[in-house]
């Protein structure tokens, strides 16, 4: 049914006329980052849409550390890594272990774990925060960078406990039957069986909570304060009691800490956009 | 190669009882086949023979050994389940070989031992193939594949055929019965389907709620039921059952109004409400204006036999017989009962009575 | 050659041996010694720390904390009901299949993807009265001096509440995205032929099947902007004069000034607004 000229171009224009503005909103603010990063400090800021002469002076800058507030930039992005890297390591491990024990070998008590993590997983972490830097305050561990470590991994491996177990939920049980039979142990059944099939979720698991903790801000500033420990994220939230810090400094900061999280995840978004919009809500 | 013996053997979950004590031995090397509708405990009681299940009472023994304490691995039996359970990340030549795999055996011996199920299931080209590039039977073979790379005391099947459609479960009934005729190893095989018993088994145990109503070979089965739900559930099409009053001194049984021939050697049986049961293939159509009056009401030829829907009184009989007919929906006529092969049940108990 | 379907598994049997029982007892220890060290220690500690009555008075007392929460109401009922419409109108637009919405979508999840502290501080200076980006473009275009947009307490929750829709609305987008996409098109088929207008199809297939998941969507929402500390700190500090602050960034305020039992206290008092929405949510998901 060959529809009228006409209404195919009104339709298109419709649908112009929303996807024009939602695209201009959704990259303002990035393209505003950008236009700092390759700006001199002076034409930054003088409004206009595409600056003069663009550079790439301000890059040079942060990566060589030539400024007093850019000290200590490689180490902090270094912090930012190690963290983030330990975090999707060890809530990988955590959850996983979890998963399998709840959803494979029906341990007793399995649903009030899952419970207590679905819950941990509802309860906002901004509220969460107060109590935990007083508590990371009694044990010792405040300023050490295992303080945004364990926390990090606390907040990330509720919902990775859940995807995982959806996940694990849909391979049959005659597989572990079949393997039991074969002879497996409780160990082999996880590692030749379990495993392998559940390389996609547990990517895209590992990558959320890599990225949550790289993204983090929060529990970063209040668990970490010296300059030489702290993320990337606290040093440019550190950046705005100033008055006169280099804005087009920040923002090209800002810029670099942003590529990471972006490239990485469109790198998995195959994996990211099934395994977790299917977590968050089951319809 | 192995015998098994269920020494009343009990199951519940909670507070159901499932199974309420079953005993039997199976010889050495023999097929049998357990069948019953579902629900009745069949693939429980091979379950709890896997290792599969807890057993709640009673003893399995598998070659003079009791097992209820072993683990599934440890007792040297294999099993074919239903949905095949092959696992997806490996190819066929890996899933037959993970259980030598399991036990660390070295590469020869897992080869020969691959290369050797291939071979007998045809499975050689394939074996490079991974799980979700194979058909259904191509799949069941591999499941059996990795049956026999354990060369195990005990085969066990788990309704392997339910998943396939009706041409291919022919063929692959075909190959299962040639396999065992070949490795003849003790084979235990559940079942929902009597046909497959029947033509798979040399012994067939059949269940109903929990119970073992009847053990014999087909033949003995179909020949001599030992009561009615093993008389309507062994053949197909079903037997013919009504229900009606065996009048003493009468050489036949009242029932839907009209008189149902009895042979002599049951005479004695007279004076009680029976279960009167014919086979659809023991009865013809006369030609003569004698014997049990019915109404046709479908025609059904399947080329080779026509099966006949007929009304007596009200009630429905079946008639299967050799060849075309000319009969019409609507037409009378008379039923000649081949009175030798009548059987008759207890009104109450439904035992046979002999 | 066909197959029947496949029977689905039924419920995995109880496990004979021990060996089973001892690693599934331990492979969940180490997520359960997190909880307890690091959930359920620390509320309980929190929870210890808001003990006082005294607390709760000097709570109320504090002009600041009303305003707070008159703030933190404006944010939920506003924010969230804008992001969700506007979540539920673009789930139909990028539903539909044309080369340049794909791309469109694919640079839509960026708010989500990127870190928000960056971003932030982006329209933060473009905020920025004397030289930021707007200031600027209404001066060169007008003469005229831009407002102060952050010293103005509406202006600048206003602006929270946008950054905080530009930041969650591509999540929520996806999320009734793949709720519109499992409705089988066959039914708008079906109501084409029978003469259906597009807000028709709307009202009668759409909107009863998404119904539920955007109620449970709107719920979860309001937990996790309940939650939302960067997008008012970072883009506000909670000023001007502390008028914009919300629960998130009160309870840090209080940290800041060693009033930790006000901090508590002030988590508390917005427990029986959470603690309910988590119930909900909990039971919808533990099935």
């Amino acid at each position: 049914m060959k529809r009228p000229f006409l209404k195919t171009v009104t339709t298109e224009a419709k649908l112009l006329l929303i996807g024009i503005p939602v695209l201009v909103w959704t990259l303002v603010p990035i393209y505003h980052m950008f236009l700092f990063a390759i700006s001199a400090r002076d034409s930054a800021t003088s409004g206009r849409l595409w600056p003069q002469e663009p550079t790439l002076q301000n890059f040079d800058f942060v990566f060589h550390q030539k400024h007093f507030y850019l000290d200590h930039f490689w180490i902090q992005m270094g912090n930012s890594l190690l963290i983030a890297l330990t975090v999707g390591f060890l809530t990988l491990l955590i959850a996983t272990c979890a998963a399998f024990a709840i959803s494979r070998l029906k341990v007793r008590g399995g649903r009030t774990v899952m419970n207590l993590a679905l819950f941990t997983y509802f309860i906002p972490a901004a509220f969460l925060a107060v109590p935990m830097y007083k508590t990371m305050g009694l044990y010792g561990l405040l300023n050490s960078q295992w303080a945004l470590i364990l926390a990090m991994v606390t907040i990330a491996s509720p919902y990775c406990i859940w995807v995982l177990k959806q996940a694990s939920d849909k391979l049959p049980y005659e597989l572990d039957e079949a393997a039991r039979m074969d002879g497996a142990s409780p160990m082999q059944l996880f590692f030749m069986v379990y495993l392998p099939l559940m390389v996609p979720s547990l990517v895209a698991v590992g990558t959320y909570s890599l990225l949550l903790a790289w993204n983090e801000y929060l529990y970063a500033f209040l668990l970490l304060s010296n300059d030489k420990s702290v993320t990337v994220a606290v040093a440019l939230g550190n950046f705005l009691s100033a008055d006169d810090s280099p804005w087009e400094l920040l923002m090209t900061t800002g810029l670099i800490y942003a590529m990471p999280p972006a490239a990485i995840y469109y790198t998995f978004k195959r994996y990211m956009v099934s395994g977790l919009t299917s977590g968050a809500v089951k319809s | 190669m192995a015998s098994v013996s269920f020494h009343n053997i009990k199951k519940s979950f909670g507070k159901t009882d499932i199974i309420h004590g079953i005993s039997f031995d199976i010889r050495d090397g023999e097929f049998v086949v357990l069948v019953g509708p579902s629900g009745c405990g069949k693939s429980t009681l091979l379950r709890m023979l896997a290792g599969l299940e807890d057993i709640t009472d009673g003893e399995i023994i598998i070659d003079n050994t009791p097992v209820n304490d072993l683990e599934a691995k440890d007792r040297d039996i294999a099993m074919v389940f239903q949905s095949y359970a092959l696992y997806p990340h490996m190819t066929v030549r890996e899933n037959m070989g993970f259980s030598l795999r399991l036990r660390k055996a070295n590469a020869q011996l897992m080869q020969e031992r691959v290369a050797h199920a291939a071979r007998i299931l045809n499975l050689e080209s394939l074996l490079e193939r991974y799980p979700r590039e194979l058909s259904g039977g191509q799949r069941q073979r591999v499941a059996m594949g990795r049956a026999i790379v354990r060369d195990p005391k005990v085969f066990l099947f788990d309704e392997p055929l339910s998943n396939l459609d009706a041409k291919l479960r022919v063929a692959m009934r075909a190959e299962i019965k040639e396999l065992h005729q070949r490795l003849k190893t003790t084979t235990v095989y559940v079942t929902h389907d009597q046909i497959e018993a029947m033509t798979m088994a040399d012994r067939i145990v059949v269940m109903h709620d929990g119970i073992v109503e009847q053990i014999g070979t087909p033949l003995e089965l179909f020949d001599i039921p030992g009561n009615l739900f093993v008389a309507q559930f062994i053949g197909s099409p079903a037997m013919n059952v009504v229900k009606g009053d065996f009048k003493a001194g009468t050489q036949a049984v009242a029932a839907q109004g009209v008189q149902w021939p009895v042979p002599a050697s049951l005479a004695r049986h007279a004076g009680r409400t029976v279960h009167y049961g014919i086979r659809p293939s023991d009865m013809t159509l006369s030609t003569t204006q004698q014997g049990v009056p019915a109404q046709v009401v479908v025609v059904e030829p399947t080329g080779a036999e026509t099966e006949l829907l007929l009304h007596v009184g009200g009630s429905p009989l079946t008639l299967v017989m050799h060849g075309r007919t000319s009969v019409q929906p609507g037409d009378t006529v008379h039923l000649d009962i081949d009175v030798s092969k009548v059987h008759l049940f207890d009104g109450q108990t439904e035992q046979r009575l002999d | 050659m066909s197959e029947s379907a496949t029977l689905p598994s039924a419920v995995a049997p109880a496990r004979t041996s021990s060996s089973w029982e001892f690693w599934g007892r331990w492979l969940v220890v180490p997520y359960l010694l997190i909880f307890l060290v690091f959930v359920l220690y620390p509320v309980c500690y929190g929870l210890w720390l808001a003990r006082h009555p005294e607390s709760y008075v000097k709570l109320f007392e504090d002009p600041i904390f009303f305003r707070t929460a008159v703030n933190t109401l404006v944010f939920l009922v506003v924010a969230i009901n804008v992001k969700m419409v506007l979540a539920l109108l673009l789930s139909g637009f990028f539903i539909q299949t044309r080369w340049w919405i794909k791309i469109i979508s694919a640079l839509f999840i960026l708010p989500w993807a990127v870190p928000s502290i960056p971003t932030i501080l982006s329209v933060r200076f473009m905020l920025n009265p004397e030289w930021g980006v707007i200031n600027s473009t209404i001066f060169r275009m007008t003469g005229l001096d831009g407002p102060n947009w952050l010293n103005d307490p509406t202006l600048a929750l206003t602006f929270s509440m946008l950054m905080h829709i530009w930041k969650s609305l591509p999540f929520w987008t996806l999320i009734l995205l793949a709720g519109r996409m499992a409705i089988p098109s066959d039914q708008y088929e079906a109501a084409s032929v029978d003469g259906a207008t597009t807000w028709q199809k709307f009202r009668f297939i759409t909107w009863p099947s998404m119904k539920t998941l955007y109620l449970t969507s709107t719920l979860l929402s309001m937990i996790w902007t309940l939650g939302d500390f960067n997008s008012v700190y970072l883009l506000t500090g909670g000023g001007p004069a502390d008028l914009t602050h919300v629960l998130a960034t009160l309870g840090i305020r209080y940290l800041r000034l060693d009033q930790v039992d006000l901090a508590m206290a002030s988590i508390v008092v917005a427990l029986p607004l959470v603690l309910p929405l988590v119930y909900y949510m909990m039971k919808r998901l533990s099935k």
